[in-house]
């Protein structure tokens, strides 16, 4: 009794407090609440630092940490993946990414993405959406001032090089412009999404009626293949596709 | 045969008083079925049979006889005996009499004594004596009165929690003379684990009253039970062949003597199955929430540590000893998960158990350390986590920690091949996620990207815009300059003509001396407009290395140069000395002729 009473007192404290702190500062308390062992509470702030539109790779990843030491590995997973698309270069996110799925029950012999596939969406995803489509930006106007320089100096000497230099620059352009839709389609417009319920049925159609394909545990990454209604076509990491119920799973 | 018949009737009916005998218990149990026998020593008369209580289920008589005749001493001597046989069970506790019955025969007429028969309560009979009847009896062989041998299984306790031991005594009860025991099964004890505890085999039967009946008992096994499951889990029955002693053939009314009873009538050895009751234990489960250091002991302990020594030579072996002591499943209790200092290699521990089940015992865990590394080793403090039955709830016991200190030098190993190790491989002791990140975090809100906005396509357009518009002004720009030059040449041999004629008017006037300016203007204006050289910039060099860049004749640029000189020299000398003005002037006009044919 008496330990319920102070953790409600720490509680409300904790909520009082949190009304006038700054997002650095609940940062910085969840992050002393998982240094102390306190990992659901530190798991609830960074929580609600998402769900209130804050992003970086380091809050996602401290959040994927909380949920993983609090025992959720789904949602773990899911904030490993969202921390992974803001960095996908980042060692410890895949390490700890790699613990995480260690510890689901369905494993599933992954169809590997086209090495190119792969590449460039690594790279797209090594900036942000904004720094790529600022860059083409950048890039465009280049090219068309070297395209300026080759039309109108007609005696030039450098007339052939800005020819060619505004080629190339206007070809990084539009690769920059791919990498940004690209980038921007793997962050905000994610078809993927991780399995929460700890078991779900997957069906041949939307509704109850379809016939049971498969099972499915926590922390499975499907992808998105259309909605309808409450239920979602999935396709596993195998390939295979079945009817899902939407609150059972939360996009990446 | 016929003969000995014969005799026989005559002979003993003329002998022999009749008598009429009744054999019952004097105590039964209520539905326990019993006998009353009726022996005759006649063949020949009425039976009649007393009036049972109606509480009382009769079946029956079994009817028989027997004759005998033999000569003693000379004298003959007939036997013929009729017995009857009733099977009754009795309904309702109480003391109930049975009436006389009656023998008639020719001559006389007999009636047995009345007997009291007490008729005990179902229930704690049967708690008592156990339950056999219905049990069933080899066909053929007259049967033993019902309760007469039975087998009990005592729990010592029949709600307990998982794990908690039970103890278990298999008892046996008889009132009848035993010759033996049989083929001892037990059940398979599903969910339990059984453990024997050494009983001293069954050699003399102790008596024991109980309800008023005496009974012949005995242990046959003590065990332990330690419940696995949770839930209520019953106990099937444990089965025993008993061999009974069992009297046949008819009592001698003469001889009623127990060593003549036993030496006429024949004993014989019947074999039966008894069996136990089916029991029912309530197994509680252990509270969830179990602590990490929970190894399934259950029971009331109590935990020591001790360490053969706090200080060793390196590669010298210490043991540290953990006891658990006190009542409970010492069999089943864990090893205790402690830390050692790495650096202490340890072994797996050797596990020592002395008594325990529902007895106190002690459970000692030996665990052989050999220190690798020099230096003081800290081996934490044992904690130790039991369930206490009688308190409900986890308790955690705690013993002592140790320190060792390490001395020696690591060259003076005693190996019998030493072999140079360049070093260590690094240790993996587990595997976790890694750490989260402090500092401020970055904390960024999400921007909508840029792409997704119509505005950041319009600095496209707007830079495709402003280069477009570049290049046209540009374009313009150019063309127009294009055309002030252009002008300039296509107008640049008129231009010369008309300075000539200029000055050719001026030769007429006799203006001699601004003659030669006027030629040297006429001259120097039209190779400044023809070679698109600036005014300020115009040289004598610069036009001749334009000329000659140009492939014109060497002849025309030597013709140009002396024109030039003329002029030059003409403007700072008389007039007279030099060539005539008007023949200077006719020679640039035929210059300036040619020269515009190879210009373009």
């Amino acid at each position: 009794m008496q330990r319920i009473l102070i953790i409600t007192i720490l509680f409300m404290a904790g909520l009082t407090g949190l009304a006038g702190q700054t997002p650095e500062e609940r940062y910085s308390q969840a992050g002393e609440l998982y240094s102390s062992g306190d990992y659901s509470g530190a798991a609830a702030i960074y929580r609600k630092l998402w769900d209130e539109g804050f992003r970086s790779e380091d809050l996602l990843y401290n959040t994927g940490n909380a949920f993983f030491k609090a025992g959720d590995n789904a949602s773990a997973i899911l904030f490993y993946e969202r921390a992974k698309l803001l960095a996908p270069a980042d060692e410890d996110i895949d390490y700890n990414l790699q613990i995480a799925r260690s510890r689901i029950t369905d494993r599933f012999e992954t169809v590997p993405q086209l090495f190119f596939v792969r590449w460039f969406d690594f790279v797209s995803l090594l900036a942000s959406t904004n720094f790529w489509a600022v860059s083409a930006l950048l890039m465009f106007i280049a090219s068309l001032a070297l395209g300026l320089v080759f039309l109108t100096k007609s005696r030039a000497r450098g007339r052939l090089l800005s020819f060619w230099l505004s080629i190339a620059f206007l070809t990084i352009s539009l690769v920059m412009i791919s990498l940004a839709v690209r980038g921007n389609s793997l962050v905000n417009n994610n078809r993927k999404a991780v399995i929460t319920c700890s078991i779900v049925t997957g069906r041949s159609a939307p509704g109850e009626t379809g016939n049971e394909l498969f099972v499915l545990h926590s922390g499975t990454t499907v992808t998105i293949e259309q909605e309808l209604g409450a239920y979602m076509e999935v396709r596993l990491p195998d390939g295979n596709k079945g009817w899902v119920s939407s609150p059972c799973m939360e996009k990446i | 045969m016929t003969v000995l018949v014969f005799l026989s009737a005559c002979v003993a009916a003329a002998a022999q008083e009749i008598s009429l005998t009744v054999d019952a218990p004097e105590t039964v149990a209520a539905g326990e079925r019993f006998r009353i026998v009726y022996t005759i020593n006649s063949t020949d008369g009425q039976f009649t049979p007393p009036k049972f209580d109606p509480s009382f289920t009769v079946q029956g008589p079994q009817q028989s006889t027997s004759r005998s005749a033999q000569w003693i001493n000379g004298d003959f001597q007939s036997v013929s005996t009729t017995t009857l046989i009733y099977y009754v069970v009795a309904g309702t506790p109480g003391t109930f009499a049975i009436p006389s019955a009656r023998f008639e025969s020719k001559k006389t007429t007999v009636s047995s004594p009345e007997k009291q028969i007490t008729v005990t309560a179902g229930g704690t009979s049967q708690a008592a004596t156990g339950q056999t009847q219905g049990q069933g009896r080899t066909s053929g062989d007259a049967p033993a009165s019902g309760s007469d041998v039975s087998m009990k299984l005592l729990l010592g306790s029949r709600e307990v929690w998982a794990g908690q031991p039970v103890s278990a005594t298999l008892k046996l009860y008889t009132r009848v003379n035993l010759s033996g025991l049989q083929e001892l099964k037990y059940p398979d004890f599903k969910g339990f684990l059984r453990e024997d505890i050494e009983t001293p085999p069954l050699r003399s039967l102790e008596t024991e009253v109980i309800e008023g009946v005496q009974y012949g008992t005995g242990v046959i096994q003590r065990f332990v039970l330690y419940p696995q499951i949770s839930g209520e889990i019953s106990i099937d029955p444990v089965e025993m062949t008993v061999l009974l002693q069992e009297r046949t053939g008819a009592r001698d009314p003469f001889f009623d003597d127990p060593f003549f009873d036993n030496f006429f009538s024949s004993v014989s050895t019947v074999p039966r199955r008894i069996a136990t009751q089916p029991a029912t234990i309530r197994v509680r489960p252990l509270p969830e929430a179990r602590p990490a250091d929970f190894h399934g002991a259950v029971g009331s302990f109590s935990l020591e540590s001790s360490i053969s020594s706090g200080e060793a030579k390196l590669n010298d072996a210490v043991t540290m000893t953990v006891t658990l002591k006190g009542t409970g499943n010492l069999n089943l209790a864990g090893e205790p998960g402690i830390n050692f200092p790495q650096g202490l290699e340890k072994y797996d521990p050797k596990v020592t158990v002395r008594g325990g089940g529902t007895a106190s015992g002690t459970k000692s865990f030996e665990y052989l350390l050999i220190p690798r590394n020099t230096g003081t080793f800290v081996i934490p403090p044992v904690s130790y986590s039991v369930f206490d039955p009688e308190q409900g709830k986890y308790v955690t016991l705690r013993a002592g920690g140790f320190t060792v200190s390490v001395t020696g030098t690591p060259g003076q190993q005693e190996s019998p091949a030493p072999v140079y190790i360049p070093g260590e491989d690094v240790r993996y002791l587990g595997q976790d996620i890694r750490f989260i990140r402090n500092g401020n975090g970055r904390l960024k809100t999400v921007s909508s990207p840029l792409i997704a906005s119509l505005h950041y396509w319009l600095w496209f357009a707007l830079a495709l815009f402003l280069a477009a518009a570049v290049l046209l002004l540009r374009r313009e720009q150019i063309r127009r300059n294009a055309d002030i030059a252009g002008l300039r040449r296509r107008k640049a041999a008129k231009n010369a003509r008309s300075r000539l004629a200029k000055a050719n008017t001026m030769l007429r006037s006799g203006k001699n001396e601004q003659v030669n300016a006027e030629v040297a203007r006429a001259l120097w204006g039209y190779l400044g407009d023809k070679l698109r050289i600036p005014r300020s910039e115009i040289t004598r060099e610069k036009c001749t290395g334009l000329l000659r860049e140009r492939r014109i004749n060497e002849d025309l640029i030597t013709e140009l140069e002396r024109i030039l000189t003329a002029t030059e020299y003409s403007q700072y000398a008389p007039v007279s000395e030099g060539e005539s003005p008007a023949a200077l002037c006719k020679r640039a006009a035929t210059l300036i002729g040619r020269l515009d044919d190879l210009l373009d």
